[in-house]
């Protein structure tokens, strides 16, 4: 027991409650210095997922499905957006779409999907936002089993659906993760869109894990498909550049795309988590062409050479050095991937020395979020885990088909630490999770999180900090760079210490994280300097920052700081 | 003699022999093992590992052949939307991996490949990507059905073709990998039998040794017993012979000159009262008889000394009363003497033994000790007889037991009469001598 534990121990069991100071109840008995609460019903979300599962076992429905974190408005609040399944066309029992929910500002959510013109069916899987069309509202890319779609935001609160208008139709698929990123740096937003496997309720495969029942099929059983870039001609459409990008790939298997600067030369590649086949990480070669370059890097197998059932990914400069490094989350008997890059630039699975790889044995991972959730500096790893089969209990005794999520608070000494279990807010509960999301609803300087099951509820966990840690925000807003600056790279400097961050769409598993960055300072009340890399290439440097605000950065225009976040 | 020689011969040389034999059976064990790790390792580097990963390398080239299968497949299939150039990428990157493998495995393969079967490999790529340059050309060109018909016709054929000359490669290396098998299990068998006979060989070399070894130590633990009776039988008979002559000596020196010089004091006596009083030739008889008495009693007291007659007629308890108070007198130490027990007449022989115990103990407190007390306690116990001398003097350190033939005397004159004989420093100084006599040895009326 440490000191703080005796001391409300004490209290507890010597005082009542109603003499205790207001900081005590405010201040849990947590060692952490942070604290989540469930605040789903409060805020007024109530969302279902609809797999469509009937008992047919079919393939899509062991997948969805993801969420994001959006200010649609424009107003400043981050607003909620959570994908849906539907039935299956020749089992039709309720009618389910995707939930946008508009930011309150005061903590709760009103659902506007309707009025948004979101109430569409569809049989969603993940979701990219981006300003596509730099209008300065952000658009909406649902990737979908079928066809997916696009809406663009017409910035008056409402989306009108332009997968037609803008070329994207006619692409069928088992599309799953996307992300929108300028890849050829012309100021305009591209899609990229993963594909898992071929497949289609028509032809359907039977599997069967007791020779007579129908089960779910292992991902062995389909052919693998490519996965999509359609870049941004800038008039609303886009061309379909998968053949000659060299992003085509028939034997792919994609769940997980993260937008990742592996070779720091300023353009964006990308690593893409694919199931049971290797990893790909196409290093984006300046002339509108992509090289995989995932085996050179040591990131296309496990340590042992295997290709892991890759699912969700993420990337992110988890021990200040400044470059970033990788999260994967796979299968379980297979643990997370946490890979940090060496002198040479190749890749180590750290997974095993960090402390994240044992506990993560006997999890299936699916979203995964580099986040600082105590606000220490030091990027922290939330996983959302989940089973594909409801059975697996019966098959492995120690591994279940819902999961408790996982925390690991990076200690700062190159280990992490699985605290979910005193985060509080019911984090920890098993759940048959998949999406993975942060922003800051609240605007309270730290990142709450978001989570979707399958064919379950989703969750809003409220951040409450409680050690006093400052943060500092930045919402990056470009202008010859695309206007989301989604590609920038944040470097902050205080007391010798730097810290970086990149803008980014994507990453995790179906699922996309707000656009403002986060960085925590710990108690440190200012940073030195801040350096901003934008995506046109141009850098910006600013001075003496004080934190506990949130600070826009246009680009080339200057800085505006705004009270509180 | 000659037996009794070989008898005393020192075990070392034997000994020394089973040494030298042992280490020769270890180091021509271990050159025998040295040579076959030598001879495993080559084995395992140059042909097992070798083979291992030359069959990574190739199932690396198989999985790249598969790819390249699949890859056609999906390109024969019309319900991909892209041309069929969109796979370029996709053979290039497979391709690329294809060359690598090709080059490790050539490298890998060595000896073990026939240089037809090199050729062939060779020639059989060189044609395949000959062949998908070809059918990418047409799809250049906007032929797409032609070059699907090429896929068709050509490659697929001669993908297959690839895919069952990289298989049998496998196959030969598993078979070459099932021989070195053997050849290692052999290496195995050979060096389990010669460790095996090398461990019987040592097991009987050790027992052999061991054996001569209880031999020798039996015969020399013997020879060492015989001695040591010897040694004690031999003391005994010097001590009883002493006894016996001094005993001699005694009763000669009591019996004639005390006699003689009786007879010689009574008749000076007789011849002086002949003589009228006053006369000069009276007062010199006189004085000769008194120095013929002197001299009688100079002669008993060295008789008594000699051997204490005393023993004899009055018992041990006796004697040792009159010999404290004279070696008290004689010496000029303070004696304390202390009885206790129930006293029991002893045996006249054993008597004299402790008699001499305690002569000598006494003799060394007063040369050696440098004390001027000495505790001397006689104890009769029920079932023993204890005799102990004790002296405050200088004494001797515990790791350093005084050695000579007094002390020796002492010792079997206790093991004479069945008893021991302690000799040990007191902590405060001084030493303690401490003789032990069962009863049952010394009791005269047999208890």
């Amino acid at each position: 027991m440490n000191r703080r534990e005796f001391l409300f121990t004490a209290l507890g069991t010597g005082l009542d409650t109603a003499t205790t100071p207001p900081w005590i109840l405010g201040n849990p008995s947590s060692p952490l210095g942070f604290r989540f609460t469930d605040v789903t019903n409060a805020a007024g979300i109530q969302f279902q997922h609809n797999s469509g599962a009937y008992g047919g076992k079919l393939l899509p429905e062991t997948l969805g499905s993801g969420c994001a974190f959006l200010d649609y408005d424009s107003d400043g609040w981050q607003d909620i957006l959570l994908v849906n399944g539907m039935d299956w066309p020749a089992h039709k029992r309720q009618r389910s779409t995707l939930r946008l929910y508009r930011n309150n500002r005061n903590g709760t959510f009103k659902d506007v999907t309707r009025s948004a013109g979101l109430d569409v069916e569809m049989y969603g899987m993940g979701v990219a936002i981006g300003d596509y069309n730099n209008d300065g509202f952000p658009d909406i890319f649902v990737s979908c089993v079928g066809q997916s779609r696009l809406f663009r935001n017409t910035g008056k609160g409402t989306f009108i659906d332009v997968t037609r208008a803008s070329g994207l139709y006619g692409r069928q698929g088992l599309s799953t993760s996307a992300l929108w990123f300028d890849y050829d740096r012309d100021g305009l937003l591209d899609l990229f869109v993963c594909n898992y496997v071929r497949w289609s309720p028509e032809h359907d495969v039977f599997c069967s894990l007791d020779g007579s029942h129908k089960s779910y099929c292992t991902p062995e059983a389909y052919r693998g498909d490519t996965c999509w870039l359609f870049r941004n001609r800038g008039d609303g459409t886009f061309e379909d550049v998968t053949p000659t990008s060299g992003i085509f790939d028939s034997s792919s298997k994609s769940l997980g795309v993260a937008m990742f600067d592996y070779d720091q030369d300023g353009w964006p590649d990308l690593l893409v988590a694919n199931d049971t086949q290797p990893n790909k990480l196409y290093r984006n070669l300046r002339n509108g062409k992509f090289k995989d370059v995932a085996v050179e890097a040591g990131l296309a197998f496990s340590t042992e050479g295997k290709a892991r059932a890759g699912m969700g990914v993420d990337v992110g400069d988890f021990d200040n050095s400044g470059r970033p490094g990788v999260a994967i989350t796979n299968f379980d008997n297979e643990m997370i991937g946490l890979y940090r890059a060496n002198a040479t630039g190749v890749f180590d699975d750290v997974s095993i020395p960090s402390g994240v790889g044992a506990p993560s044995r006997n999890t299936l991972g699916f979203g995964c979020l580099f986040l600082d959730v105590d606000l220490d500096g030091a990027l922290d790893l939330a996983v959302a885990n989940g089973h594909i089969d409801e059975t697996v209990r019966n098959i492995r005794g120690n591994v279940g088909y819902a999961q408790p999520p996982q925390l690991f608070l990076n200690l700062g000494n190159g280990k992490f630490r699985d605290v979910a279990g005193e985060a509080g807010g019911g984090f920890k509960k098993s759940r048959v999770g998949r999406g993975l999301a942060y922003g800051d609803f609240d605007r309270d300087g730290d990142l709450d999180i978001l989570m979707t099951t399958n064919n379950g509820p989703a969750s809003l966990f409220r951040n409450d900090h409680l050690a006093g840690n400052h943060s500092i925000r930045f919402h990056l807003r470009g202008t010859k760079s695309n206007r989301d600056a989604i590609g920038a790279t944040v470097r902050i400097f205080a007391n010798g210490q730097s810290q970086s961050r990149v803008v980014r769409g994507g990453s995790s598993y179906l699922s996309q994280s707000e656009l403002p960055l986060t960085f925590g300072l710990g108690k440190r009340d200012k940073i030195d300097r801040v350096v901003i890399e934008w995506p046109s290439g141009r850098t910006e440097e600013y001075k003496d920052l004080g934190a506990g605000k949130t600070y826009k950065l246009l680009e080339t225009k200057g800085i505006q700081e705004q009270p509180g976040f | 003699m000659q037996n009794a020689a070989s008898s005393q011969r020192s075990p070392t040389t034997g000994l020394l022999l089973g040494l030298v034999i042992t280490l020769a059976a270890v180091l021509a064990y271990a050159s025998y093992i040295t040579v076959q790790l030598a001879g495993l390792r080559k084995l395992q580097s140059e042909m097992v590992d070798r083979n291992r990963k030359d069959s990574l390398q190739l199932l690396r080239i198989q999985n790249d052949l598969n790819s390249v299968a699949l890859a056609m497949r999906d390109m024969l299939d019309t319900t991909e939307p892209y041309p069929l150039t969109a796979w370029t990428a996709q053979f290039d990157r497979i391709h690329q991996d294809l060359d690598s493998g090709l080059k490790l495995e050539e490298n890998l393969a060595g000896a073990s490949r026939t240089p037809d079967q090199r050729r062939y490999l060779t020639q059989s790529v060189a044609q395949f990507w000959d062949a998908v340059n070809r059918m990418f050309g047409l799809a250049q060109g906007g032929k797409d059905a032609e070059a699907r018909e090429q896929i068709r016709l050509s490659l697929q054929a001669r993908q297959q073709a690839l895919s069952t000359a990289v298989s049998r490669l496998l196959v030969e290396n598993n078979e070459g990998e099932q021989q070195a098998a053997v050849r290692i299990a052999h290496i195995y068998d050979g060096v389990q039998r010669q460790l095996y006979l090398f461990l019987a060989a040592t097991l009987i070399a050790i027992v052999l040794t061991s054996l001569y070894l209880i031999r020798s130590n039996r015969q020399i633990f013997a020879r060492l017993a015989e001695l040591s009776e010897q040694r004690s039988e031999l003391a005994q008979k010097l001590i009883s012979t002493q006894e016996s002559t001094l005993r001699h000596i005694s009763r000669e020196l009591h019996d004639e000159f005390g006699q003689v010089l009786t007879a010689i004091g009574s008749m000076l006596g007789r011849a002086g009262k002949h003589i009228p009083e006053g006369a000069l030739l009276r007062e010199d008889l006189k004085e000769v008889q008194e120095i013929a008495q002197s001299t009688l009693n100079n002669i008993r007291t060295l008789s008594q000394a000699l051997h204490p007659v005393l023993l004899e007629e009055a018992g041990l308890e006796s004697t040792l009363d009159w010999y404290i108070a004279t070696v008290g007198r004689q010496t000029g130490l303070t004696l304390h003497y202390e009885k206790t027990g129930q006293p029991f007449p002893v045996e006249t022989n054993a008597g004299v033994h402790v008699y001499r115990v305690l002569q000598e103990a006494l003799n060394n407190v007063s040369r050696h000790s440098g004390a001027r007390d000495a505790w001397i306690r006689l104890k009769y116990a029920s079932d023993s007889l204890e005799l102990e001398v004790e002296d405050h003097g200088t004494g001797f350190a515990a790791e350093e037991l005084p050695r000579g033939i007094g002390l020796v005397a002492m010792r079997e004159r206790a093991e004479l009469i069945g008893g021991s004989l302690a000799i040990s420093p007191r902590p405060q100084g001084g030493t303690k001598v401490r003789l032990q006599i069962p009863r049952g040895k010394v009791d005269a009326n047999g208890a």
